[in-house]
This record gives structure tokens, C-alpha cells and sequence, in this order.
């Protein structure tokens, strides 16, 4: 009894203290994270809509003061406890019949929809005076407000349920009322407003109708036309000899104009016109029953419709003829031409056109990019496994975690990046001259730094590795390992730096001359060191495996870092970058594309590596199996199937990011696209639209296909 | 021969899964190691082909420290111990006669793995190896398509691969049926007999012990509490069961 008393007490303080702070009272009932989440959750959903009415400034339409907001936020809450009192009534009421019990709730809701739409307007006029009620998005600002009253009125009958952890009512309820807030607010910062789309749609239809039908421009169409030409001297001054009058021909149009000289209309500055010499023109030999066109040919060869002076359409008569009165239209001579001028009357008359079943110039271009695209997503796929399968291995924490090396080992591994690079630099640079004649004989050249740098380097391995063992009793072991792994660390940068250059000298010598081939060397070398130091590095820390530094783990994490970071970034701003480094161009979206695909892959392809089994490896180990054979016949037969779905589901975004790469200058069809959309040409943009579709259609259907087959 | 001396494995966690274990193997013995669940035997089993790195001791195989070996040492001592395991470990996605070949991997150079290449000479091994264990018919089959039996089957052809001279068998049959357990350790008892192989095996059920140990360890809490030989075993008292198992243990047998 007591006992019942004191849970009773203990109620009513959590549900006060949850309506003071909400979450507070779930907290002291013993479900902490549960108050947190509740606190954080209003926290949030207030500072939201907060923040959306502190944009005001920004968008005068939406916006709303945080005075008013509370004032709904009031008249929310009141809502809310009026339709929750009208629930707990209705239980009351019901209590004795089951179906009116069940029917309490779907009712209720129905109910508190109806309330809240009739009333939630009134209730912004109540609250709300008129200009600041221009100022709201309004039902969006409300129903924001009501879902945060709402759980807060929720919170406070949840905190008088709450004993501890264990004891904790349904949290449903709370997480609909969330879903609501979030879309509310989501709708609210977003601005969805379906409204301004169905007004605004008119103006885009013209648009829109030549983009989503654009295939008159995709073919070339040659249109067969009749034309008949004659002469017309204006002005006409006094002793002129006018061009000869037209006569009729058989089997040709032709077209008869009389007089063959008179006077221009003029137009003042008010844009009255008054009417030069009429021309009579007729004109035969044309195809019945279609118009012919009347144009006007300037004596500088500009042609044009000549309006206001008469018609310029005219149907033509069964018997291929026609007839019409014309007045010489106002032209604006150029300053240079003086006094008499020859003009010509035009008449022109299309037939349909033909189709000749050639592509036209922008559909030609548009599937040319089409194709740099594809194959740019292609390329950007392929180059992505190459790189990221190596990555991946490097990423699956259950390959690296045990991999330890001793402190000799991981020092010697960093002394010969740095110091096998410069002692490969010493080595080109003693090389070089003795080599020398680049110019001339560049292979000689590359052969010679191959044979030579090689074979000194096998020379030093073997020298190394006698003069160790030979010392091995007397040395120090720690020592004898410590020179081991700096040896063959030195010996690998200093033949990968001189390799490098050996290669820049050589390949790139023959293939872009020797100046390039200069001014490449360097790089070249110090890339090459690091490969040869790397992988130097590698043999010489196998050599401490024995190790307690956990050196797998640091590459590992090393790695991941990489992989999230390249992953992180979107492939369109990579492409930014791209461009900023190699240029617009397919080059920068390729670069784009790997770079994200690298990562990506790399993140997918570890994590199937980390969720193989592992009795595999471990029998194979079992076997004697370096690891390079556990690989291969452990892992790779297990991810193998992951690998594939995820490449075939990597080259279908790749292929459709390449798409659209070209809007930010990463070349393919969407540098076409936006180009085509900036000079207003909608057709020829449509062209690029749908080629886009298909393309990305088709391959979904292929990869969907294979993956089916795959699996 | 096999001196285990002084071994002792503690995990990076704290938990101590062996404490100071003796003991010596001599060739051509059949020795099962017996222990509750999480008495520390796939630990003590790991630690001699160093899938665990032991903490302390040492483990003499022939004369040669294990614990001390280099890389190149270890891939040598490696691949003259066998290892067959409770859940088999194939590769179930590759072919039976692959995974029979993988046996072989410590003999051959690293890098024809790149190429998956294995020469003639050892795809005959390995059928050879099949036809022992009575499933050459199975070799082009993929390992997920055959039953339990038959998986640890191709398990012990690929240990048979490696030209064994000790066979460590975590459990070999404790996922198996009591026939199949039979079957599977009758080839284990024809290897130890007829090929003079060694065998380190632990298992579960005493009677099994009974019918085909010549010496048996017991580990109780990572240390031994119990050495005995096939007569000791035979003729168990219940003390000494209850000393291994604890006092509410009670003795089952698996029949057949
Ligand atoms: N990787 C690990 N990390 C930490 N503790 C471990 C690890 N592996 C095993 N252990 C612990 O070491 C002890 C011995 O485990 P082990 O697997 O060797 O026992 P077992 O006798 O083989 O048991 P079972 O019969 O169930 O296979 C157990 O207490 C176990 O929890
Ligand atoms: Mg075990």
C-alpha cells in the first residue's frame, strides 16, 4: 500500500518535471538515454523551426517571428490537450463496450485530422495578425509547432509511465510524431510548393514540348524547292536602263515583274510608311494548290519577308500560275551604296521535306559524347577495380590486424623511403652522363639504365644478404636485422629512382622527345623510388614479422581514412578539381570518376574481404601457405561474388555520374548538354537527354540481367 | 618427436587459456587431448602450428624451438604438420580437387598462385590423396555440394597433401554423426598405424577416447590434470573423470 503510494507520488514528479524540461522526468524515473533522445529530439525540432523562422529576412514570403511562432506553438499545445482530453473522454465513455473501444482510436484520429484542418486556419487567424500571417508558410509553421507540443504533451504522460529502464511504455507514438516533424520541416526548408509548379508549368510546356520531342533535329532533312528570281532597279532615277523584263518559261518557274524600276517605300521616324512603286508579279510553273513565298533580296544579298507592302503568301492556281500586286518594300541601303541599286523578288516555293536518312551535325556529336561517356565510365570502372582491389586488401581489418613488425623494421622502412630515394638520385645522377646521347639513343639509353641499375642492385641484395649471414654468429641479432632491413630498403628506393628516370629517359624520350622526357625525369624518379622503397620496405619488415608494433593496423587505418575521405567527396566536385588540375575534358572526369570509384570500391570490396569466414585462411596458413597463396586460394574464391555485384553495380553509377560529369567541364555528352541548353537550343539538348536515358536504361537492364545470372 | 615445455598462452584480453603445459608426444603415438568446453584444447592445438602465438614456453618439434621460428622456418615446420578442423575450413566456393591442392602450397613458390598454377605432378598427388579417403568421384564437384562427412574427408586429403609427419585434428568429429565419427577416425587410426603419422587429436566423447587413443591428456582450466595411457584410459576411474570434468559431470556415450 505504501509502496503503491509512493510509485504514485513518484509519477506525478516525473511527469512535472517532464513538462518543465521534457525528457527530464524519464531521466529520474531510471531511463536515461530515453530522456536524452526525447530532450534532443525537441531540442532540435524547436531550434529547427527556429532557425526557419529566423530566415525571415531572407525569405520575407516564409518566414515567421519567433513571437508568433511561440504564440502557435501555445495555441498547438492547447489543440493537442483539448484532443487528447476529448480521447481519454471518449475511453471513459466507451469503457464498457469492446467495439466502441476499438473503434475509439481509428475514430479519434479521424477526428483530430477534421479538427486539425477546420480549425488550424482559424486558429492562424486567432494568433496571428494579418501581415505577419502573409509572412507564413502557414500550415507548415503550425503543424511544426504542434508536433513539437505534441511530444512534449506525449513526453509528459510517457515520464509518468517510465520505471526504469526495463519498464518503459511504446515508443510508436513518439516516433510517427517525429516522422511528421521531420517532413514538416523538411517540406518547410526545402520549399516544396507544389502550388508555384502547376502556375509556372505553361511557361516551360513550349520548352519542355522541344526537349522531350526533339527528334526533327536528330536526322538531316533536305527540303526540294522551286525558286524563280527577277531583277527590280530602285530607286529609279530619270535615264536609267532597267534590268529586262522576265518572260515566261516552259517546264521552270518563273516569275514576271513589271515595271522593272521605281521607288522604295519609306518609312519615317514615327514608323509610317509610305508606299514606293507597286510591282505586278506574276508568276508560274510552280506546283498547284501550295503557297509560294515572296522574298526580298537587298542589293547586298540579304534576304527577307517584306511586311506591310502587300502579300507575301500566295497560293498558286490549278494551272501552276499565280498573281499579285506588290509595292517595293522600304529598305535600308547601306550609307556606302549610292543611287541606283538592283534588287531582287524572290519567289520561292517548298516542297515537303525529305527525309535523306543522314544523321545531323548535333545528333553526330551527341552520340560521339555519348560514347566518350560511356567509355569514361567504363575506363573510370576498370582503372577503379585495379587500384581499389590492392586498396582493399589493405582495408579489410581481419587480413591486417595481425601484422606486427619490429621497431627496426618500421624505422628501416621509413629511412629507405626517404634515404633509397636519394641514393637512387645519386646513382641517376652518376648514371646519366656516363650514359649519356639521350637525343640520340634513347632505347640504348633505357636499356642501359635497366641492365646496369639492376644488375648493381641484384649485386648489392647479394652482397648484403652474404656479408649478413657471414656476420649473423657475431653480430648483435638486433643489429644484424636493423642493417638487413636498411639495406634492402636503400636498395629498392635507389632502384626504383633510377628506374624512373631510366623510363623517363627512355619510354617517354621516344615518345614525346627529349625535352619532355626532362622534364618528366624527376617526377618519374621519385615515383619510382617510392614504389621501390615501398615495396623494399615491405620484404624488410617482413623480416621483424615477429614484431610488437602493430604496424597492419596503422595502414589500415591509414587506408580507411583515404578511402572514407575520397568517398566523402561527391564525384561532380572531384571533377571541379579535375578540371582544375588536367583541364576540361573527358581526362577530368575520368580522373573524377576513379578517384570515387576507387574509393567506394575499395570500402565495398573490404568490407566483403572482412566478412568472409575465416577457417579457410586459417587452414591454408595451417598448410605452410605464404600469404600471398592464402590470397589467392582463400580469400579471392570467397569475395569474388561480392566483387562482381559490386563492380557491375559501380560501372552502372560510373556510367551514369559520366552522363552528367560534363556539367562541370568533365567532358562526355553533359558538357554537350549544358553547352546546348546555355545557347537555348532545347532540341538538340533533348537529343542529349534522351540519348542519356536510353543509354542509362539499357545498362540497367544489361547489369540487372548479369548480376541475375551471377548470382 | 614433440616436447611441449613450460607453454602458456594468455589472450590480449586477460584471459589465460593455458598455464605451464608439459608434455611429450613421441612418434607414431595417437594422443587425445580431453577438457571441457573452454578447457583451452584449440588453444594448445593452435599454439604448436603457431596459428596462436604462444606467450611463453616452448615447443621442441624434432629438436627445433617453434616459438622462434622465422618466417621461412615456420612455412618448412608448417607444412610437415597437418591440421583438420571441426568445421572442416574448405573452401567451399572452389572445386573438392582444389582444395586438395591447397595442401600442397607449402612446397610450391609463392607465386605460381598468381597464375593458379599447379603442376601435373601434384593434380595426381592430390587425386591419389582423394582416392584414399574414397572420393576421387568428387573431385570436380564444388566443396559445398557434398555432406559432412565427406567434407572432412577431402579436410584429411588435404592434410595428406603436405606429406604430414604429425596430424593435429581439432574436434575432427564433433560435427559428424557417431558413424561417420567412426569412419572418419579409422582413417585417422589407418594414417597413425600404416604411415607411422603422428596424430594430436582432442576430442569429446570418452568412449571414443577409449576405442582409439595410446595416450590422453586432460585439461582442466588450461593447466593438465590428467595423463594417462590407452590402458589408464580403458579402465578410467570416476574420480579421475569427475577430477577432469568437475563433479556434476556425467559419463555419455556417443554408442556405435
Ligand atoms: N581469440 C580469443 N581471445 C580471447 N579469449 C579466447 C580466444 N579464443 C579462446 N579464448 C578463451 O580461451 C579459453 C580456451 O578456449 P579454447 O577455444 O582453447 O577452448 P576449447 O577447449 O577448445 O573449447 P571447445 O571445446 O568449446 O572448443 C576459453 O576461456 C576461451 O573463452
Ligand atoms: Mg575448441
Amino acid at each position: 500500500m505504501k509502496d503503491g503510494r509512493q510509485t504514485q507520488h513518484k509519477a506525478w514528479l516525473q511527469a512535472l518535471l517532464s513538462l518543465l524540461v521534457p525528457g527530464l522526468g524519464q531521466a529520474v524515473g531510471g531511463a536515461i538515454s530515453r530522456g536524452f533522445y526525447i530532450f534532443l529530439t525537441e531540442a532540435v525540432l524547436s531550434g529547427l523551426a527556429v532557425f526557419a523562422a529566423a530566415q525571415r529576412p531572407r525569405y520575407p514570403d516564409y518566414g515567421l517571428s519567433f513571437h508568433a511562432y511561440l504564440q502557435l506553438l501555445g495555441a498547438s499545445a492547447a489543440l493537442v490537450i483539448f484532443l487528447l482530453a476529448l480521447y481519454w473522454l471518449a475511453r471513459r465513455v466507451s469503457l464498457r463496450s469492446e467495439f466502441a473501444k476499438t473503434a475509439a482510436g481509428p475514430t479519434f484520429a479521424a477526428l483530430s485530422a477534421l479538427i486539425a484542418v477546420l480549425v488550424a486556419p482559424r486558429m492562424v487567424d486567432t494568433v496571428l495578425a494579418p501581415e505577419e500571417q502573409k509572412k507564413l508558410f502557414a500550415l507548415t509553421a503550425l503543424f511544426t509547432a504542434m508536433v513539437v507540443a505534441a511530444i512534449w504533451a506525449w513526453n509528459i504522460y510517457d515520464a509518468a509511465q517510465v520505471r526504469g529502464k526495463a519498464h518503459a511504455p511504446s515508443l510508436t507514438p513518439f516516433y510517427l510524431l517525429l516522422i511528421v516533424g521531420i517532413i514538416t520541416l523538411g517540406a518547410r526548408i526545402v520549399q516544396i510548393n507544389p502550388d508555384k509548379a502547376i502556375r509556372e508549368y505553361k511557361d516551360t510546356g513550349v520548352i519542355l514540348s522541344r526537349i522531350v520531342w526533339p527528334w526533327k533535329v536528330a536526322f538531316d532533312y533536305k527540303a526540294s524547292q522551286l525558286v524563280a528570281e527577277a531583277k527590280v532597279q530602285a530607286p529609279c532615277p530619270p535615264g536609267a536602263t532597267p534590268p529586262p523584263v522576265n518572260q515566261p518559261q516552259e517546264g521552270k518557274p518563273w516569275v514576271v515583274v513589271t515595271p522593272t524600276c521605281g521607288e522604295l517605300s519609306k518609312r519615317d521616324t514615327k514608323g509610317k510608311l509610305t508606299f514606293g512603286t507597286q510591282l505586278t508579279i506574276r508568276g508560274g510553273g510552280f506546283q498547284p494548290g501550295k503557297k509560294v513565298h515572296i522574298l526580298w533580296e537587298n542589293p547586298i544579298g540579304n534576304a527577307f519577308t517584306p511586311r506591310g507592302v502587300g502579300p507575301t503568301e500566295i497560293v498558286v492556281g490549278p494551272d501552276g500560275t499565280f498573281s499579285t500586286q506588290l509595292y517595293i518594300p522600304d529598305v535600308t541601303i547601306p550609307s556606302m551604296a549610292q543611287g541606283a541599286q538592283i534588287h531582287t523578288l524572290r519567289v520561292v516555293q517548298r516542297g515537303t521535306a525529305k527525309f535523306t536518312g543522314k544523321l545531323s551535325k548535333a545528333m553526330k556529336l551527341a552520340l560521339e559524347k555519348m560514347l566518350e561517356s560511356i567509355m569514361m565510365g567504363l575506363m573510370a570502372t576498370a582503372a577503379g577495380i585495379l587500384l581499389s582491389v590492392p586498396l582493399s586488401f589493405l582495408a579489410a581489418r581481419n587480413l591486417m590486424h595481425n601484422i606486427h613488425t619490429t621497431t627496426e623494421g618500421f624505422v628501416g622502412g621509413v629511412l629507405g623511403l626517404v634515404g633509397g630515394a636519394y641514393a637512387g638520385k645519386r646513382l641517376a645522377d652518376v648514371l646519366t652522363p656516363l650514359v649519356g646521347g639521350l637525343e640520340k639513343a634513347p632505347v640504348l639509353t633505357f636499356t642501359i639504365y635497366v641492365v646496369l641499375v639492376l644488375g648493381l642492385a641484384i649485386g648489392a641484395y647479394r652482397l648484403l644478404s652474404r656479408a649478413l649471414a657471414q656476420a649473423g654468429e657475431r653480430l648483435h641479432p638486433t643489429l644484424s636485422l636493423s642493417i638487413g632491413i636498411l639495406g634492402m630498403a636503400l636498395i629498392g628506393g635507389g632502384v626504383g629512382y633510377a628506374l624512373g628516370i631510366g623510363y623517363a629517359h627512355g619510354i617517354l624520350g621516344i615518345t614525346r622527345g627529349a625535352e619532355a622526357a626532362q622534364a618528366m625525369a624527376h617526377s618519374s624518379g621519385m615515383f619510382g623510388a617510392a614504389l621501390g622503397a615501398a615495396l623494399a620496405a615491405f620484404w624488410a619488415g617482413r623480416l621483424g614479422a615477429n614484431g610488437k608494433i602493430p604496424i597492419g593496423q596503422f595502414i589500415y587505418a591509414a587506408v580507411r581514412l583515404l578511402l572514407n575521405i575520397g568517398r566523402s567527396i561527391e564525384p561532380l566536385i572531384w571533377a571541379i578539381m579535375g578540371v582544375i588540375w588536367v583541364g576540361p575534358g573527358a581526362f577530368a572526369g575520368f580522373i573524377a570518376l576513379t578517384i570515387h570509384s576507387v574509393a567506394a570500391l575499395g570500402k565495398l570490396y573490404s568490407e566483403a574481404i572482412e566478412s568472409i569466414d575465416p577457417g579457410p585462411i586459417e587452414a591454408l596458413q595451417a598448410t605452410g601457405a605464404t600469404r600471398l597463396q592464402t590470397i589467392v586460394y582463400a580469400v579471392v574464391p570467397q569475395v569474388l561474388p561480392p566483387f562482381t555485384a559490386f563492380t557491375l553495380y559501380r560501372w552502372d553509377i560510373n556510367v551514369r555520374m559520366s552522363t552528367i560529369i560534363g556539367l562541370v567541364g568533365g567532358g562526355g555528352i553533359g558538357f554537350l548538354l549544358i553547352q546546348w541548353i546555355h545557347q537555348f537550343q532545347y532540341e538538340q539538348a533533348g537529343l542529349a537527354v534522351w540519348l542519356i536515358t536510353i543509354t542509362v536504361a539499357t545498362l540497367d537492364f544489361i547489369s540487372a540481367n548479369i548480376r541475375e545470372k551471377m548470382v | 618427436m614433440l616436447v611441449v615445455e613450460h607453454l602458456t598462452k594468455v589472450y590480449e584480453d586477460g584471459t589465460i587459456a593455458l598455464k605451464d603445459v608439459n608434455f611429450t608426444v613421441e612418434d607414431g603415438e595417437f594422443l587425445v587431448i580431453i577438457g571441457l568446453s573452454g578447457s583451452g584444447k584449440s588453444t594448445l592445438l593452435r599454439c604448436i602450428n603457431r596459428l596462436i602465438q604462444p606467450t611463453e614456453g616452448r615447443i621442441l618439434w624434432n629438436g627445433v624451438d617453434i616459438t622462434q621460428a622465422n618466417d621461412a622456418e615456420m612455412r618448412r615446420i608448417r607444412r610437415e604438420i597437418g591440421m583438420i578442423f571441426q568445421h572442416f575450413n574448405l573452401v567451399e566456393r572452389s572445386s573438392v580437387l582444389t582444395n586438395v591442392l591447397t595442401g600442397r602450397l607449402g612446397y610450391l613458390p609463392s607465386w605460381w598462385s598468381l597464375v593458379n598454377f599447379f603442376p601435373q605432378s601434384e593434380k595426381r598427388r592430390a587425386m591419389q590423396a582423394l582416392e584414399r579417403v574414397g572420393i576421387a568421384d568428387k573431385a570436380h564437384n564444388r566443396a559445398d555440394a557434398l555432406s559432412g562427412g565427406q567434407k572432412q574427408r577431402v579436410g584429411i586429403a588435404r592434410a595428406l597433401m603436405q606429406d604430414p609427419k604429425i596430424i593435429l585434428a581439432d574436434e575432427p568429429v564433433a560435427s559428424l554423426d557417431p558413424v561417420l565419427a567412426h569412419s572418419i577416425l579409422g582413417y585417422l587410426e589407418k594414417l597413425n598405424q600404416e604411415h607411422d603419422i603422428t596424430v594430436l587429436c582432442s576430442l569429446h566423447y570418452l568412449d571414443l577416447v577409449q576405442r582409439y587413443a595410446t595416450k590422453v591428456i586432460g585439461l582442466r582450466d588450461g593447466r593438465v590434470v590428467y595423463e594417462g595411457t590407452r590402458e589408464n584410459i580403458r579402465n578410467i576411474t570416476d574420480e579421475e573423470f569427475k577430477h577432469i570434468y568437475g563433479q556434476e559431470a556425467q559419463r555419455l556415450s556417443v554408442g556405435g
